[in-house]
C-alpha cells in the first residue's frame, strides 16, 4: 500500500504544488487539499501517513505569519490534528507551514502539551524579506525526517523566520535533542548569529524544530526549492564541471532526502496499523 | 461605538530596530517599541468573546494586549490608514474576528510606534514625514504624558461616510461653446455647486464627436456615459497616438511597423511559427511545447507610483499578474518581472506639484523605496517567483518614476478539448464579477494616466493591491473552475474597471446589459458613473453560459472568493446599463468602441547630439572602478534578495550569478517541474542613447534583450520580445518623430532576428509639471525610454549559461567587434559628457552572431557568457571577475585608444569563457559563420583584473561595486 501525503492549500499558501511533487517523487501518493475542504471533512485525516503545511504567504502574514492560518486551524481542527499526531504519522510545516505549526503549538509541544504556544517564529532582524540559499547543519535529533543526512544547501525565502523563545524553552529543547537544524556558514562552522549565514537573526541559529517524538517537523527553509540540482545556486557550475569530468549530474539534491526519508519511514512501517 | 485592541511586542523586534536605524540616519539615538493597533468598528460586549478575539490577534510568545507595563518612553506615534484606502492588515484582523466570533465586522489597522529617546516635537514630526504618505495615511503623536493621561492614542475610524444623498444620474449639455466643451474634457463634469469632477482627458476633437453622436441620437448624454467614453476612448486604452495616421504613415505606428513586422515574421517562419495569440487578448502566448503554451505580459504604473510609490507598484504588480490569468481560458502566473527607472536616490530636489510651495513631489529616495517594496509585498505574497528585473537611473525620471511590471503564465494549449486561447462571450452568457467590492479606487484611473503629472491630479487614483484576495480567486479560477470549462470569456478589471472590462468583453456578443445596482459597494453612496469606472482591484469579469453560474459560485465560495452577478451580454448591439430599472446608459456598441475621431499627427525629427568630447588617457584603474559604482552598473542586490525568486521551484538561473552574486541581464526557469526545458527572460533599454538619435536607442535595446537571452543559452529561433514605450510630451512633432523613428527601427530589426512582437504597452506623457525652489514653473520630461523585454525557450536548463566563468586557464572571448561608440555611454556620463557616437546596431552582424551562438551552445560549448552593455567590455570582464571570485589577464588589441575599446557601448557583443579543450570546436562555429571572435583573455586564480599596463584587485572591484546601493 502506498503512502499517502497531503499538502494542505488555500489562503495564501503557495508552495503547494512544489511540494506535493516531492512527495510524489519519492513514492508517496500525493494529494493537495484546501483548508476549506480539509475542514468540511477531517476524517479524511484518518487516511493519511504524512501531514504537510507548506510554504507561502497566508492571510498576507498579517497578525504575524501563520498567525491567521493557525487560527483557523485550532477552530476547525484542532481534535483532529491531536489525533492525527498521536498515530504513528509524520508532520511537516515548511516555512509559512513552520509558522502556522508552531503557532498551532504542534511543534515543540515539550511534554507533549500539543497545543501550547512556546515557540514564536516572527520578523527577521532586517526586517526585510530574505530570500537565500543558506546552509543547515542536522543537530542531534532523533526525527525520522533527518535519519543519515548531515547538513543540507536549501534556500530560504521569508520575512519572519527568527525562532525566538524564552530561555528556559531554549534549555529544555537542547535538552530533549528538539532542535532539528541550525544555520552554518558554508564550511559548517556555526554561524554565531552571523547575517547573512543565520538569515533571520534567529535564536541559536534555529532554523527547525521538532516535537518531542521527532515525527512533527518544522523549519524555515525550503526543501522543495533544493530537491533538483537544477535548482541550485551553483547548478552552472556544478553542470560545467561535470561536463568536463565526463559525469553525468544526480537529478536530486539535498532537499529531496527529507522527502525520501519520509517515504522510507512508511516503506518500514506497518501502514495498515497505523492508518 | 469601537473599540481598539492594542497588541503591545515586548520582546526584541526587527521592525523596531529598523525603525532605530531610520532614526539614527536622521541623527537621534532612540529605542523604539511597536504596538500593533485593530479599531473594532463595532463592540464586542461579551468579555470571553473579546478575550478570544484579542487573543487571536496575539503572539504569546513575544506580545501582550496588557498596556499596563509599557516600557519607558517619550513619544507616541501613530500612523494609520484614511477612510477608504485598502487596508489588508485590517481586512485579515476582520477575518480572524468573524473565524472566532462567527460574526463579520470591519476592523481597522494602524501602528504605534513607542520612542524612547531625547527628541523634540518638530524631531517627532520629521521623523513622522519619513513613516508615511498624507494621501493615503495619517500620522497623530503625544507625549508620554498625555499618551497616560488620555488612556492611550484613542480611537479613530477611517470609515468612508460620503454624502449620502442618493444615487444620482445627471444628464450634461453638450449643446455649448467649444470653449465650455474644452473645459469639460480637460477638468470633468461641473457638479451642481461648480466644482468639476476630475479629468476626462478628452480633447475638444474627442468632445464635439460626443455632441454629434448625442445629437443624432436626440437626448441629451448621461454623465456615466460621457465617463464610459472618456475611459474606453482614452490613450490608456485605446493607445490613440500609436492608432493614429502619422505623416505617411495612414494606419498608424502600430499596425504599420509592430504588427506588421509580427505578422510577416510569422510569415516567413512558416510551420516553426511559435506565436499563438498575440496583440489580441491580455497577455501574448507562444508555444512552449507540444502541451503547454507561455504567456507574456509587460505593463507599466507610472503615474499611481509617483503620487503613492509603494500603491503604484503593488498594485501594478498583481494588476499584470491578472492580464495573465485573464489571458485566453485562464494561465497560471509563473514569473513575474519588474523595472523601475529613477532619479538618483542620494539626490533631493525641491520640486513642487504647486504653487507657493504646496504638494512637494516625493524625494527619489522614497520613491525608490515604495516602488521596490510594493513589488515585494505584491509578487512575495502572491507566491510568483520575480526573478527579472533591473533599476535604470537617470535624474529626468524625478518627477514622473516609471515602474514597470510584467507577469508570465503557463497555459494548457487546450482546455476542455478547444483551444485554450479561445473565448468569447456569447449573447445570454451572465456577466460575473469576481474578487472584491467597488469602492472609489482609482477613479479616473485611465483618463489621468493619459495626461501629464500636475497639480490637478487626483489622489482618489491611488490604490493598493490585495495579493491576497486575488491569490484566492486566481487559484479558484486558474487551478480549478478553468479546466471545468464553465466559462465562455475571462478578462481583468484594470484601467477603467467594468466600463473597460464589459465593454470589450461585449464587442464578441455584441453588447451588455448591466444591472449597476447589482454591483456590490464597499461603502454606500456612490454615485452610479463611479461605480461603473472605480479601478478596485482584485477584480475579474466573466462571461458564464447561466446554467453554470450557480455552479461557480459555489466553487468560489468555497475557496473564500466573492463573486456577484451583475448581468447580460446581449446581441443587442448596445451597452445599456440600468439602474433600479431605469435606462442610465445606451450606446451604441459600435460608437463606444470606433466611434472615437482620428487624430492625425505629423512629426519632425532632429538628431541630438555634442560634439565628442576630446578626453585625455584616463586612469583605468580609477575609471573602471568608477563605472562598476555608477548607479546604472552596481549591484542591485538589495532588491534581488527580497524578492522571492524560487518559489513555485523552477529556479535555474536567478538574478544574482556566480558565488560572487552578481546580477545579470537574464533568468533561465523550469516552470513543469520534470520537464526539461526552461523559460528566458532577459529586457534591454538605453534611455540616454535617445538624447542623441531614438533610432539607435530603440535598436539597442531591442539587440540587448534578444541577445542577453541568447547569452543564457536561448535559442534565437524561440524568442519573443514585448514593446513598452514610456515616452513625453507626445503631443509635440519632434517627440512624435523620435517615437517614428523609434518604430521605425525595430521593425527593420525584429524582422531579421525573427523575433516577433507579442504584446505591448505605451505611456505617452511622462512629463512633470510643476514648480522648483523659487516658484518658477518647470517641465520635466523623462528620456524617451523603449523597455524590450524578451521571453524564450530554451530546449533543456542544462544548457542554461549564467555568467560566471567556470574554471581557470579558461579561454575568454569577445564575439563580434569593438568600434569608437561611446556617445551617450555610462563612460562619457562620468565625465558629464554626451558626445555623438552613439552605437548603430548593425543588425546582419548581429544576427549573424546569435545564430552561432545558439549552435554553440546547443554543443555546450560556452562555460560562461555575458553580453557586454553599460560601460562596455571593462565592466563586463569586471563583473565576471567578481562574479566567479577568479582573475583575469587581458591583452586587447591595439588597434583603437584603450579607453573607446575598454569602454564604447557598441552593441551586438557578448564575452563568452570557453575551456581550452574546446578552443578548435568553439573557433571553428564563429569563422564558418563570418562573425569575428577575438581571444582577448584567459581566466587565472590571481584576483585581478589585469589589462594592458594596469590591474584592479577584485576585492576592490567588489567593494565598488556593491558601494552605491548598500545603504538600502
Amino acid at each position: 500500500m502506498t503512502a499517502k501525503a497531503l499538502v494542505i492549500a488555500g489562503y495564501g499558501l503557495n508552495c503547494e504544488e512544489e511540494t506535493a511533487l516531492a512527495f510524489g517523487h519519492v513514492g508517496f501518493d500525493a494529494r493537495i487539499v484546501h483548508i476549506n475542504d480539509l475542514a468540511e471533512s477531517p476524517g479524511q485525516l484518518e487516511n493519511i501517513q504524512t501531514l504537510c503545511v507548506p510554504g507561502g504567504f497566508s492571510y498576507g502574514d498579517d497578525t504575524g505569519s501563520g498567525n491567521a492560518f493557525a487560527q483557523k486551524m485550532r477552530l476547525t481542527l484542532s481534535d483532529h490534528l491531536k489525533e492525527f499526531i498521536a498515530r504513528d504519522t509524520l508532520t511537516i510545516g515548511i516555512c509559512n507551514g513552520c509558522q502556522v505549526v508552531v503557532n498551532l503549538g504542534l511543534a515543540p509541544a515539550i511534554d507533549d502539551q500539543y497545543g501550547e504556544r512556546t515557540v514564536a517564529v516572527t520578523h527577521n532582524l532586517t526586517a526585510r524579506y530574505q530570500c537565500r540559499w543558506v546552509d543547515v547543519a542536522v543537530q542531534d535529533t532523533h526525527s525520522p525526517w533527518l535519519d543519515g543526512i548531515e547538513s543540507m544547501h536549501i534556500p530560504v525565502a521569508h520575512g519572519e523566520g527568527r525562532f525566538m523563545m524564552e530561555e528556559t524553552i531554549l534549555q529544555t529543547l537542547k535538552d530533549k535533542n528538539q532542535i532539528a537544524l541550525r544555520y552554518t556558514k558554508p564550511d559548517g562552522q556555526a554561524a554565531k548569529n552571523e547575517f547573512p549565514f543565520n538569515p533571520n537573526g534567529s535564536t541559536d541559529d534555529i532554523a527547525g524544530i521538532t516535537d518531542p517524538s521527532g515525527r512533527v517537523l518544522t523549519l524555515m527553509p525550503h526543501p522543495e526549492r533544493g530537491m533538483f540540482t537544477s535548482q541550485r545556486d551553483d547548478y552552472t557550475t556544478l553542470k560545467e564541471n561535470a561536463r568536463r569530468a565526463g559525469q553525468s549530474l544526480p537529478d536530486t539534491s539535498d532537499g529531496m532526502a527529507l522527502f525520501q526519508n519520509a517515504a522510507r519511514y512508511f516503506e518500514t512501517a506497518n501502514i495498515k496499523k497505523t492508518a | 461605538m469601537a473599540q481598539r485592541i492594542d497588541v503591545f511586542t515586548f520582546a526584541e523586534d526587527g521592525r523596531a530596530k529598523t525603525l532605530e536605524a531610520s532614526l539614527a540616519r536622521l541623527g537621534h539615538k532612540a529605542t523604539i517599541k511597536l504596538i500593533d493597533s485593530y479599531t473594532l468598528e463595532q463592540d464586542i460586549d461579551s468579555p470571553a468573546d473579546l478575550e478570544a478575539v484579542q487573543k487571536s490577534f496575539v503572539n504569546p510568545v513575544t506580545q501582550t494586549t496588557d498596556l499596563s507595563n509599557l516600557p519607558k518612553f517619550s513619544w507616541a506615534l501613530e500612523i494609520g490608514f484614511l477612510p477608504g484606502v485598502t487596508d489588508n492588515l485590517g481586512h485579515t484582523a476582520s477575518e480572524l474576528t468573524e473565524l472566532t466570533l462567527n460574526q463579520k465586522q470591519a476592523v481597522y489597522s494602524a501602528q504605534v510606534i513607542l520612542i524612547d529617546g531625547n527628541m523634540s516635537e518638530s524631531d517627532i514630526k520629521d521623523f513622522a514625514a519619513t513613516l508615511h504618505n498624507p494621501l493615503i495615511q495619517r500620522a497623530s503623536y503625544k507625549s508620554a504624558t498625555d499618551f497616560a493621561n488620555d488612556n492611550g492614542m484613542g480611537v479613530v475610524v477611517p470609515k468612508v461616510m460620503l454624502d449620502n444623498k442618493g444615487a444620482a444620474v445627471d444628464e450634461v449639455d453638450l449643446e455649448i461653446s467649444d470653449d465650455a466643451l474644452e473645459q469639460i474634457g480637460k477638468d470633468g463634469i461641473e457638479n451642481a455647486d461648480g466644482s468639476r469632477r476630475g479629468p476626462l482627458g478628452m480633447s475638444l476633437l474627442y468632445m464635439k464627436a460626443l455632441q454629434d453622436y448625442f445629437k443624432s441620437e436626440g437626448r441629451k448624454p448621461k454623465d456615466i456615459e460621457i465617463e464610459t467614453l472618456a475611459q474606453t476612448w482614452s490613450e490608456h486604452c485605446k493607445h490613440t497616438i500609436f492608432a493614429s495616421p502619422i505623416d505617411e504613415v495612414k494606419d498608424g505606428i502600430y499596425k504599420h511597423y509592430i504588427k506588421r513586422a509580427t505578422q510577416e515574421i510569422r510569415a516567413a517562419k512558416g510551420k516553426d511559427d511559435f506565436c499563438i495569440s498575440v496583440f489580441s487578448d491580455n497577455s501574448g502566448g507562444i508555444i512552449f511545447d507540444d502541451e503547454w503554451m507561455i504567456t507574456d505580459k509587460v505593463e507599466t504604473h507610472n503615474s499611481p507610483s509617483a503620487l503613492d510609490p509603494f500603491g503604484g507598484a503593488i498594485t501594478g504588480i498583481v494588476g499584470v499578474n491578472r492580464d495573465c490569468v485573464g489571458f485566453g481560458k485562464g494561465a497560471k502566473p509563473i514569473l513575474n518581472r519588474y523595472g523601475f527607472c529613477l532619479a538618483d536616490p542620494r539626490t533631493d530636489p525641491e520640486l513642487y506639484r504647486g504653487k507657493n510651495k504646496t504638494n512637494r513631489m516625493l524625494s527619489p529616495e522614497t520613491i525608490m523605496k515604495g516602488v521596490v517594496n510594493g513589488v515585494n509585498h505584491g509578487g512575495n505574497q502572491s507566491g510568483i517567483p520575480t526573478p527579472q528585473g533591473f533599476l535604470y537611473f537617470d535624474d529626468r525620471y524625478v518627477g514622473k518614476p516609471l515602474v514597470f511590471a510584467g507577469t508570465v503564465g503557463l497555459i494548457p494549449r487546450e482546455v476542455g478539448g478547444k483551444p485554450s486561447h479561445e473565448k468569447g462571450a456569447r449573447p445570454g452568457d451572465k456577466i460575473l464579477m469576481v474578487g472584491g467590492k467597488v469602492g472609489r479606487d482609482g477613479i479616473h484611473g485611465a483618463t489621468f494616466s493619459s495626461v501629464a503629472l500636475d497639480e490637478g491630479s487626483p489622489a482618489t487614483a491611488v490604490q493598493i493591491g490585495d495579493p491576497i484576495t486575488q491569490k484566492k480567486f486566481s487559484d479558484a479560477l486558474v487551478k480549478e473552475i478553468r479546466d471545468l470549462d464553465l466559462y465562455t470569456a475571462i478578462s481583468d478589471n484594470g484601467a477603467g474597471g467594468l466600463s473597460s472590462s464589459v465593454g470589450e468583453m461585449g464587442e464578441a456578443s455584441g453588447g451588455f446589459h448591466v444591472e449597476l445596482e447589482k454591483v456590490p459597494l464597499k461603502y454606500p453612496g456612490m454615485q452610479p458613473w463611479e461605480i461603473w469606472i472605480s479601478e478596485s482591484q482584485e477584480r475579474m469579469t466573466l462571461a458564464v453560459p447561466p446554467e453554470n453560474v450557480a455552479r461557480i459560485q459555489e466553487i468560489l465560495s468555497k475557496r473564500g472568493c466573492e463573486s456577484w452577478e451583475i448581468g447580460t451580454f446581449t446581441d443587442s448591439g448596445r451597452a445599456q446599463i440600468t439602474w433600479q430599472g431605469e435606462t442610465i446608459m445606451d450606446m451604441a456598441m459600435d460608437f463606444l468602441h470606433d466611434g472615437l475621431p482620428e487624430t492625425p499627427l505629423t512629426t519632425t525629427f532632429t538628431r541630438g547630439g555634442e560634439p565628442e568630447p576630446d578626453l585625455p588617457e584616463p586612469d583605468y584603474k580609477e575609471t573602471i572602478l568608477k563605472l562598476l559604482g555608477s548607479l546604472n552598473i552596481c549591484s542591485k542586490e538589495f532588491v534581488s534578495y527580497q524578492y522571492d525568486y524560487n518559489v513555485q521551484g523552477s529556479a535555474v538561473i536567478g538574478p544574482l550569478q556566480g558565488p560572487g552574486k552578481v546580477g545579470g541581464d537574464a533568468s533561465v526557469s523550469r516552470p513543469v517541474l520534470g520537464n526539461p526545458r526552461g523559460v528566458v527572460l532577459s529586457q534591454g533599454l538605453f534611455p540616454r542613447y535617445s538624447d542623441i538619435d531614438t533610432y539607435h536607442m530603440a535598436q539597442a535595446s531591442l539587440d540587448m534583450a534578444v541577445r542577453a537571452a541568447v547569452a543564457a543559452g536561448c535559442p534565437i529561433d524561440h524568442l519573443a520580445i514585448l514593446d513598452n514605450f514610456c515616452w513625453c510630451s507626445s503631443d509635440e512633432p519632434e517627440r512624435l518623430g523620435q517615437l517614428k523613428r523609434a518604430c521605425e527601427a525595430i521593425y527593420e530589426q525584429a524582422k531579421i532576428y525573427g523575433t516577433p512582437f507579442i504584446s505591448g504597452k505605451d505611456s505617452m506623457f511622462n512629463d512633470f509639471k510643476g514648480y522648483d525652489a523659487n516658484d518658477n514653473p518647470v517641465k520635466i520630461s523623462i528620456p524617451p525610454t523603449l523597455l524590450v523585454s524578451a521571453i524564450g525557450v530554451i530546449p533543456h536548463v542544462d544548457q542554461a549559461v549564467s555568467i560566471d566563468p567556470k574554471a581557470v586557464n579558461d579561454l575568454v572571448y569577445i564575439l563580434n567587434e569593438t568600434k569608437n561608440e561611446c556617445g551617450a555611454s555610462e563612460y562619457y556620463a562620468l565625465h558629464g559628457h554626451l558626445g555623438n557616437n552613439v552605437p548603430e546596431t548593425n543588425v546582419e552582424g548581429c544576427m549573424a552572431l546569435y545564430k552561432a551562438l545558439t549552435e554553440a551552445n546547443s554543443k555546450r560549448l560556452c562555460a560562461s557568457a555575458i553580453p557586454v552593455s553599460y560601460g562596455g567590455i571593462g565592466t563586463a570582464l569586471a563583473k565576471m571577475c567578481i562574479a566567479s571570485g577568479l582573475g583575469m589577464n587581458v591583452n586587447l588589441d591595439q588597434d583603437m585608444p584603450l579607453d573607446q575599446k575598454l569602454f564604447s557601448e557598441t552593441t551586438g557583443r557578448v564575452i563568452v569563457t570557453v575551456d581550452p579543450k574546446d578552443q578548435e570546436a568553439f573557433e571553428s562555429i564563429f569563422a564558418k559563420a563570418g562573425v569575428p571572435c577575438t581571444q582577448i583573455a584567459t581566466v587565472m586564480t590571481d584576483p585581478f583584473l589585469r589589462i594592458d599596463h594596469f590591474e584592479v584587485g577584485l576585492e576592490d572591484m567588489n567593494t565598488a561595486y556593491r558601494a552605491p546601493l548598500k545603504g538600502y
